[in-house]
C-alpha cells in the first residue's frame, strides 16, 4: 500500500564508535571541568568585559503597547554632564538596517522602534554615557509625545482586527502572519471511521526563561578594517555573523564574535540579535565601545524569548477499544509584535507531535497571530512542551472518556521496542527507544500502584490527592528544516539544511591534549563532554585534555548549544578528529616502534603494537612530532606537528517534500521520558503542593550521569513553573503586570518537591556515536503534562480539567469555586 | 535599574538625624534597612532628594521587655527579631508570622520599624501590630508622641508619621496568658507579599471569647481590622462552625479590588478561608483547650 | 553630587574610594573594585545573585548603598577560596554538581557560607530555608542542597573554622 511516507527513505547509520563497548570514561560521572573557575568567582561574564573608553547604553522604553511615535524630543538628555549622545529610531537607522527575520514573508522590525510602538518595553530611543547610572538620568529626561492606538492583547480578537488595530499595516492588512494548513496521511479517513472523538480546547500561556542572567552586548567599531569585535552572551555566536551582517552593513568577516561564557539560556538567548544590532549602532554613531547590559525589566519587557502561547482545538480518534488512530489541531500562537523565527516552535513540535503513540494520521492548521506584547522567541522546548501537553490532556481525556485507565491506554498504543526506527506521520523518526522500560521504571521508583491507592484513601477522606502521569517524547539534535518547513511552500525563506558541529584539536610537544570548540558555554557541559570523549577516543587521563574556545576569525563551523544536539554533535566531531589524529599518531609511532600502522593501537596514553608489549607513549611521539622532524623519513605524513580539524554534520536528515505531504528527517534522536506526579490541592486556596514526583529519562547512552541528572532536575523545576506558577499577565491594555521578579514566580527551593526520584534508562541511538542522545529540555518536556494529570485526579470530585496552563492558585481556585457553585445549584 | 541621585546625610545621634529632618526642605527620607525603599529607588518608583542614613545612630537596635511591653527600637533587624528569645516567649504571634516574611538576607538587613513605615499593604507587620494593639513611638525635634497601630498606616505607603519625624520604637503588649493567636497566609511563594494574610489575637474568658482582634492585609491600600468578625464571635464559643460562619462574615465585609495578576473574588474567597482557620488555629491554641 | 570618601574591608584587604552616594554596593564591587564574582541578577532584591557577607551576614548587595559600608567587613565569592584553593562549601558544589551556569552560584555560597558558620549539621529543610531567597533557573536546586549536605559534613569532619578572617567581625 502506498504511503505519503513512501518517498522519505531513511539513509543508512554513519556511526563509527558503536555503544556499550566497555567505556572507560563515558558513563562516568567526573566533575565538571568548567566549574572552578565559577566557584571562584572568575567566571567572565558578559558584564564582566570592559574595555579602554568604553560607555554604557541605557534605553527608553514605551509605556504604551500600541501607539504612534508622533515626536521624540532628546534636548534635554543631550544636555546632561556626562552624556555621550541620545539617539531615536532614525538616528540609528543611519547606521543600521532593520533587523533579520526568518519569517517568510518577513515582518519588519528595528532594534529601535521608528514611528510606531508595538509593546510596552519596545525601545524609543537609546542613550550612550560615561557610565550607566547617567545614561538612566538621562532616559528619564528625553521626551516622546505618543498617539495612541488600539492594543491587541486577545489572540483571537487580533487576528479578527481591522484598521489601527493592524500592527504592521505596511506589510500587510491582518495581524496574521501565517496561516498554512498540513495535512499528514489519511487523516479524514482516519476520522469517519473513529468510534469516539474526544475534542478539547486547551490554552498554554506565556512566560519565558528569565535566567539569572540578562543578555547584554560590548560591541567595538574598527574604522580601519570597518568591522566590528562584539562580545555577546548569544548561544549563536559562530552563526550569527552571518545572520546579523546585511543589518550592521558589514559582511560577515567584518564581525569578529568573541565567545563568553554566559549565566544561562534555556533558549532565551539562542539569537539575542536585536542586542547586538542596537549596541552595535550605539557604537558606530559615538566611535567608542558601548556596552548594553539588560536590566531585569528590559529583559522581561524587550527580550527576544517569551514562550509559546496558544490557543488549541484538538481533536483525538479512536475506536471504541482505545485505539488511536488520528490526531489534528488547530493552533493560534500569540507572537507578540514582531516574528522573528517564523513558525519553527510549531515545525519544532512537528518532530513528534504524536508522542510515543501510533497514531497513523496527523493534520493541523497553523496561526501566526501578531499581538502589542514583546516577540517571541525560544524557550527549553522551543514549541515541544507545549504539544507535549497537548497530545498527553487529549490522552487522558480519552481515557476518561472511554472508562479505560489511563496507562493502559498508554499502553496499549505505545510504540514497541522492536518497532524502531519509527516513522512517525509528519516524516520524523524516532530512533530508538523502550518506552514500556521507562515507564516501568518509574512506576516502580514511586511505587504508583500504592500512591493510587493511597491517593484515593485521601480523597474518601476529603483530601485532594491525586497521581498523575506522563509519558512523553523528548527529540532531540535538531535539524533546521523546522525553521522553515512549514512556510508557504512558494516562499519558504531561507532554506537551511545544516547545523555542523566543529572541534579542532593539537597534542602539544608535551602530550597535553588542547581543544578548541566553536559553541559557547551556557551552562551545559561542553568542557566536560568534550573531556570525557577525548579521554575515551586517545586513551589519555583527563587532566591532560586542555578546552579552550576560538573566536570566529580563528574558529569555524559551529551552531552552539540548543535543540538539545550539543553533546551529540560535539562527540561526533571528537570521534571524527580522534581517527585523523590517531592515524597520525599511528604514522609517527610505526617509525618509532618499526611497526606497522594496522598493528597499532592506542591504549593507555600509549600506541603500542597489537597484542605485543612494544609501545611508546603519546608524549613522546609528541615531542618527537613536534620537535625532531629530522628523526623521521622525508615524506609528507611525518610533516611536524600533530593536529587536526574536524567538523560533523547532522548524522541523519532528510529533506522535506517539496509538496510538504511529510516533513523529512529533522530530530531524529528521540529520548522517552515517563514523570509520575503526586499532588495535594489546597482547593479553598488553589494551591497545589507536590507530595512525591518521580522522573524517569532515556536519553540514550548517558555521557556523565550527574551532569545529565542536572538537567532533568533544572528541566522538571522549570515545568514545574510552567505549570503552577509562571505567566506573563497582560491586562486589557497591554500592560506588562508583573514584569519583576517578585512577582513573577521563578521557583524557589519551596516550590520544588523535597524528594525528586530520578531514574535513567539507556536505549542508544543507532545512529549517533555511542548512541548518545540529547537531554537538555526533558524536565520541561514532561512535567507539565504529568502535574495537570495529577491536579485532575486530585480534583475529581469536582470534575475539573486542567484545560489552561499555567494554573495559578486563582485560576485553580476559580475552577474549584465554579465547580463549587454548579454543585450547589444542583 | 539604577536610583536617581540623591544627598546622602548620616548622622551620628539621633538628635543630629532629626535635626536635618527638620531643617530639609526638599524630599527627604529616612533609611535604615532599605529593603522596601532602595528597590523603590532602583525602579525609581521612588527618587527621594536626600537620605538620612541612620544605621549608625546609637542605642536605636534593642529588642527588651519592659513591664508587660516588649519595646523595639528602630534599627532592631528583623533577623534579631525572629531569632529573639523574648519576642518568642512573649508575642510567639510575631515569631510564627516570621516564617512568611521575606528571606534570610533581607531579614538580616531589613528593621522592623522600617518595614512599618514602609506601609506596604500586603506586608505581614502592620497587619500584626494592629491585632497586638502595638504603640508607636515617633520622635521629631518637639519631642515624642505615641501613636496607636490602628491609627499609624493611612494609605496606600502612607503613615499618620509627619515628615519631621522618624518612628524610633514600637511597644507591643505581651500577649496574656487567656490569649491566643492565628495566622495565615497565602502567597505565590513562601517569603513573597502576601495575597491575602489573616492575623488573631483571642482573649478568653473561659472558653468563651471575651474578645478578638482580627486584622487582614491583601485586601485594601492597608492592613484592615475586620470589626464585624471581632464582634460576631465575641461573647461566643469558638466552635468550628462560628470559624466557618466568622469567615463567611470576612468574605461580605471586605471589598477587595481586582488585580491583573489576583482576581478580587480570589482574594475574598481567601479572607473568608484565612479567617476560618486563623480563629480556628487560636481555638486549638487557647490554654482552655 | 558629591563623592564620599569611603574605606572597606573587602575580603581582609582595605580598599578606599570616592564614591557618588547612589553608587549600589553591589556596582561598588563588581566595577570600582573589580571584583566581579558577584553577580547582579535583578537589582530589586529578589534573586539573590548579588549576596555578600558585610559584617558576618549575608546581605543583597543591590539593596545597599557603597557608602553604607563604609567601615565594614566585606567578604565576596573572592574571599572565600580560590580556583586553586577551594573552600569546603565550593568544594561541595563542584563535587555534587551544585551549579550549571555558574551565575546564580556566587551567592549561593555565601548563602550557604552564613548558614554553616551559624549552624554546623543544618537539616534539609533548614538548608531550604537558607537558600530560599536565592533563585537558580538550571538545578532545580536539588544538587545544591546536596551541596550544602557535603559540605557540612566536610566542615564538620575537618573541624575547620568556616570563620575566615574577613569575615569573622
Amino acid at each position: 500500500m502506498s504511503s505519503h511516507l513512501d518517498s522519505n527513505v531513511i539513509p543508512p547509520s554513519r556511526q563509527r564508535e558503536a555503544p556499550g563497548n566497555g567505556t572507560k570514561w563515558i558513563g562516568k560521572s567526573i566533575k565538571r571541568v568548567e566549574d572552578p573557575r565559577f566557584l571562584a568567582g572568575k567566571g567572565k561574564y558578559i558584564d564582566d568585559y570592559t574595555v579602554p573608553n568604553m560607555a554604557q547604553a541605557a534605553t527608553v522604553r514605551s509605556p504604551h503597547a500600541h501607539a504612534r511615535i508622533k515626536s521624540i524630543d532628546t534636548a534635554k538628555a543631550k544636555a546632561l554632564p556626562g552624556v555621550i549622545g541620545v539617539f531615536t529610531g532614525q538616528d540609528i537607522a543611519t547606521v543600521v538596517d532593520p533587523c533579520p527575520s526568518f519569517a517568510s514573508p518577513p515582518v519588519p522590525q528595528n532594534a529601535c522602534a521608528i514611528e510606531r510602538v508595538r509593546h510596552v518595553g519596545e525601545v524609543v530611543a537609546a542613550v550612550v554615557a560615561e557610565d550607566r547610572y547617567i545614561a538612566e538620568d538621562a532616559a528619564d529626561l528625553v521626551e516622546v509625545e505618543y498617539e495612541m492606538l488600539p492594543p491587541n492583547v486577545d489572540i483571537e480578537a487580533s487576528a479578527a482586527a481591522t484598521g489601527d488595530a493592524i500592527l504592521h499595516p505596511e506589510a500587510r492588512d491582518s495581524n496574521v502572519a501565517l496561516d498554512e494548513s498540513f495535512s499528514f496521511g489519511p487523516v479524514e479517513d482516519d476520522f469517519a471511521r473513529a468510534d469516539h472523538v474526544v475534542r478539547r480546547r486547551l490554552r498554554w500561556g506565556r512566560a519565558s526563561a528569565q535566567a539569572i542572567e540578562t543578555a547584554g552586548c560590548l560591541s567595538e567599531f574598527d574604522p580601519v578594517s570597518g568591522g566590528f569585535t562584539i562580545h555577546c552572551n548569544t548561544n549563536f555566536y559562530n552563526f550569527i555573523p552571518f545572520v546579523i551582517a546585511g543589518s550592521l552593513r558589514v559582511s560577515p568577516t567584518q564581525l569578529k564574535m568573541m565567545p563568553i561564557m554566559t549565566g544561562g539560556s534555556f533558549g532565551s538567548k539562542v539569537f539575542i540579535h536585536k542586542i547586538i544590532i542596537l549596541t552595535s549602532a550605539l557604537a558606530r554613531l559615538t566611535n567608542q565601545p558601548v556596552k548594553y547590559i539588560e536590566d531585569r525589566e528590559e529583559h522581561f519587557t524587550n527580550s527576544d524569548s517569551h514562550g509559546s502561547d496558544r490557543l488549541y482545538d484538538a481533536e483525538l480518534a479512536l475506536t471504541r477499544d482505545g485505539e488511536m488512530l488520528s490526531f489534528r489541531f488547530d493552533v493560534m500562537d500569540d507572537y507578540g509584535a514582531y516574528l522573528q523565527f517564523g513558525v519553527g516552535t510549531h515545525g519544532n513540535a512537528m518532530a513528534q507531535v504524536t508522542g510515543p503513540y501510533k497514531i497513523g494520521s496527523f493534520a493541523m492548521r497553523v496561526m501566526a497571530v501578531l499581538t502589542n506584547k514583546c516577540q517571541q522567541g525560544p524557550y527549553r522546548g522551543f514549541g515541544s512542551e507545549v504539544t507535549n501537553w497537548v497530545i498527553e490532556r487529549m490522552v487522558d481525556a480519552a481515557a476518561k472518556e472511554l472508562g479505560i485507565d489511563p496507562v493502559e491506554l498508554r499502553l496499549k498504543n505505545m510504540i514497541q521496542p522492536d518497532e524502531f526506527p519509527y516513522m512517525i506521520p509528519t516524516g520524523n523518526i524516532y530512533d530508538s527507544g523502550n518506552f514500556q522500560e521507562v515507564y516501568r521504571q518509574a512506576a516502580e521508583l514511586i511505587d504508583y500502584d500504592a500512591w493510587k491507592a493511597k491517593a484515593a484513601t485521601m480523597r474518601s477522606e476529603g483530601r485532594c490527592v491525586g497521581v498523575g502521569i506522563a509519558t512523553c517524547q523528548e527529540r532531540s539534535v535538531y535539524g533546521p528544516t523546522e525553521w522553515w518547513f512549514l512556510n508557504n511552500v512558494e516562499t519558504p525563506g531561507f532554506t537551511l539544511t545544516s547545523t555542523p558541529e566543529g572541534i579542532s584539536l593539537r597534542i602539544d610537544p608535551t602530550g597535553k591534549v588542547f581543544v578548541t570548540l566553536n559553541s559557547v558555554f551556557v551552562g551545559n557541559s561542553p568542557e566536560t563532554v568534550v573531556t570525557q570523549v577525548l579521554a575515551e577516543q586517545l586513551t589519555v587521563d583527563p587532566a591532560d585534555i586542555v578546552v579552550g574556545y576560538a573566536d570566529t576569525h580563528s574558529g569555524f563551523n559551529g551552531v552552539g548549544p540548543q535543540g538539545s544536539r550539543f553533546t551529540a554533535m560535539v562527540a561526533g566531531a571528537c570521534v571524527s578528529a580522534s581517527i585523523k589524529v590517531k592515524d597520525k599518531l599511528k604514522t609517527f609511532a610505526s617509525h618509532l616502534l618499526e611497526a606497522n600502522p594496522a598493528d597499532l593501537e592506542l591504549r593507555d596514553a600509549k600506541v603500542g603494537v597489537k597484542g605485543s608489549d612494544k609501545e611508546v607513549a603519546i608524549a613522546d611521539i609528541a615531542i618527537q612530532a613536534n620537535f625532531f622532524r629530522l628523526n623521521f623519513p622525508d615524506t609528507p605524513e611525518f610533516d611536524s606537528g600533530l593536529e587536526t580539524t574536524a567538523v560533523y554534520d547532522h548524522p541523519i536528515s532528510a529533506e522535506p517534500a517539496p509538496d510538504r505531504s511529510h516533513l523529512g528527517i529533522f530530530y531524529p534522536m528521540v529520548g522517552h521520558i515517563c514523570h509520575i506526579a503526586v499532588v495535594e490541592v489546597d482547593p479553598a486556596t488553589g494551591k497545589v503542593e507536590i507530595l512525591d514526583y518521580a522522573a524517569v529519562h532515556d536519553n540514550g547512552t548517558i555521557v556523565n550521569p550527574k551532569t545529565l541528572g542536572g538537567q532533568v532536575f533544572g528541566g522538571t523545576a522549570n515545568g514545574i513553573g510552567s505549570t503552577l506558577t509562571e505567566e506573563f499577565v497582560y491586562d486589557e491594555n497591554g500592560q506588562f503586570t508583573n514584569a519583576n521578579f517578585a512577582e513573577f514566580a521563578l521557583p524557589s527551593v519551596h516550590e520544588m518537591p523535597a524528594n525528586l526520584k530520578l531514574g535513567h534508562v539507556e536505549t542508544p541511538s543507532p545512529y549517533t556515536e555511542y548512541g548518545i542522545k540529547g537531554g537538555g529540555e526533558g524536565g520541561r518536556l514532561g512535567a507539565p503534562s504529568a502535574l495537570s494529570s495529577a491536579i485532575d485526579d486530585a480534583l475529581q470530585a469536582y470534575g475539573i480539567e486542567t484545560k489552561s496552563l499555567p494554573v495559578r492558585p486563582v485560576k485553580l481556585r476559580g475552577m474549584i469555586r465554579e465547580a463549587e457553585m454548579r454543585d450547589a445549584a444542583e | 535599574m539604577k536610583p536617581a541621585a540623591f544627598t546622602y546625610e548620616r548622622p551620628d545621634t539621633l538628635s543630629a538625624a532629626l535635626e536635618m529632618l527638620a531643617e530639609c526642605t526638599d524630599d527627604a527620607r529616612i533609611l535604615a534597612g532599605g529593603q522596601s525603599l532602595v528597590p523603590m529607588m532602583n525602579t525609581r518608583l521612588a527618587r527621594p532628594d536626600r537620605l538620612i542614613d541612620i544605621n549608625r545612630v546609637p542605642d536605636l537596635d534593642y529588642i527588651r521587655r519592659e513591664g508587660d511591653q516588649i519595646r523595639i527600637g528602630a534599627l532592631a533587624r528583623h533577623a534579631d527579631v525572629k531569632q529573639s528569645d523574648v519576642v518568642r516567649d512573649a508575642l510567639p504571634l510575631i515569631n510564627e508570622a516570621y516564617e512568611w516574611i521575606a528571606h534570610g538576607a533581607v531579614r538580616n538587613r531589613g528593621t522592623l520599624c522600617g518595614n512599618l513605615c514602609h506601609a506596604d499593604p500586603a506586608s505581614e507587620m502592620p497587619a500584626i501590630m494592629q491585632v497586638l494593639g502595638a504603640t508607636f513611638v515617633a520622635q521629631s525635634q518637639e519631642g515624642r508622641r505615641e501613636i496607636p497601630a490602628d491609627a499609624f498606616f493611612t494609605g496606600l505607603y502612607e503613615t499618620a508619621l509627619k515628615p519631621t519625624e522618624i518612628l524610633v520604637e514600637v511597644r507591643v503588649p505581651v500577649m496574656a496568658p487567656n490569649q491566643s493567636w492565628g495566622f495565615h497566609e497565602v502567597s505565590m511563594r513562601k517569603g513573597d507579599f502576601a495575597w491575602v494574610l489573616v492575623a488573631c489575637v483571642v482573649t478568653w474568658e473561659g472558653s468563651v471569647v471575651s474578645s478578638a482582634r482580627l486584622t487582614a492585609a491583601g485586601i485594601a491600600d492597608r492592613a484592615l481590622r475586620l470589626h464585624n468578625v471581632e464582634n460576631a464571635v465575641a461573647g461566643q464559643a469558638l466552635t468550628p462552625a462560628l470559624c466557618e460562619t466568622a469567615g463567611a462574615t470576612a468574605r461580605q465585609t471586605v471589598d477587595p479590588s481586582h488585580d491583573a495578576v489576583t482576581s478580587a473574588e480570589y482574594r475574598r474567597d481567601l479572607i473568608g478561608t484565612l479567617v476560618n482557620r486563623a480563629l480556628s488555629d487560636a481555638a486549638g491554641r487557647a490554654s482552655h483547650s | 553630587m558629591d563623592k564620599v570618601s569611603i574605606s572597606v574591608s573587602v575580603n581582609g584587604r582595605t580598599r578606599r574610594a570616592d564614591v557618588p552616594p547612589r553608587l549600589l554596593l553591589s556596582d561598588f564591587i563588581r566595577h570600582t573594585l573589580a571584583l566581579p564574582g558577584t553577580h547582579v541578577g535583578c537589582e530589586h532584591g529578589v534573586c539573590g545573585a548579588c549576596n555578600v557577607i558585610v559584617d558576618g551576614r549575608a546581605v543583597r548587595s543591590c539593596l545597599m548603598f557603597a557608602v553604607q559600608a563604609d567601615g565594614c567587613e566585606l567578604t565576596t565569592v573572592e574571599g572565600l577560596g580560590s580556583a586553586d584553593g577551594l573552600h569546603p562549601i565550593q568544594q561541595a558544589f563542584w563535587e555534587e554538581h551544585g551549579l550549571q551556569c555558574g551565575f546564580c552560584t556566587p551567592g549561593m555560597l555565601m548563602a550557604a557560607h552564613e548558614l554553616l558558620q551559624g549552624n554546623p549539621d543544618p537539616t534539609d529543610e533548614e538548608i531550604r530555608e537558607a537558600i530560599s531567597g536565592n533563585l537558580c533557573r538550571c538545578t532545580g536546586y536539588t544538587h545544591i542542597i546536596e551541596a550544602i549536605r557535603s559540605a557540612a559534613a566536610k566542615l564538620r569532619e575537618a573541624s575547620v573554622d568556616t570563620v575566615r578572617p574577613a569575615a569573622a567581625a
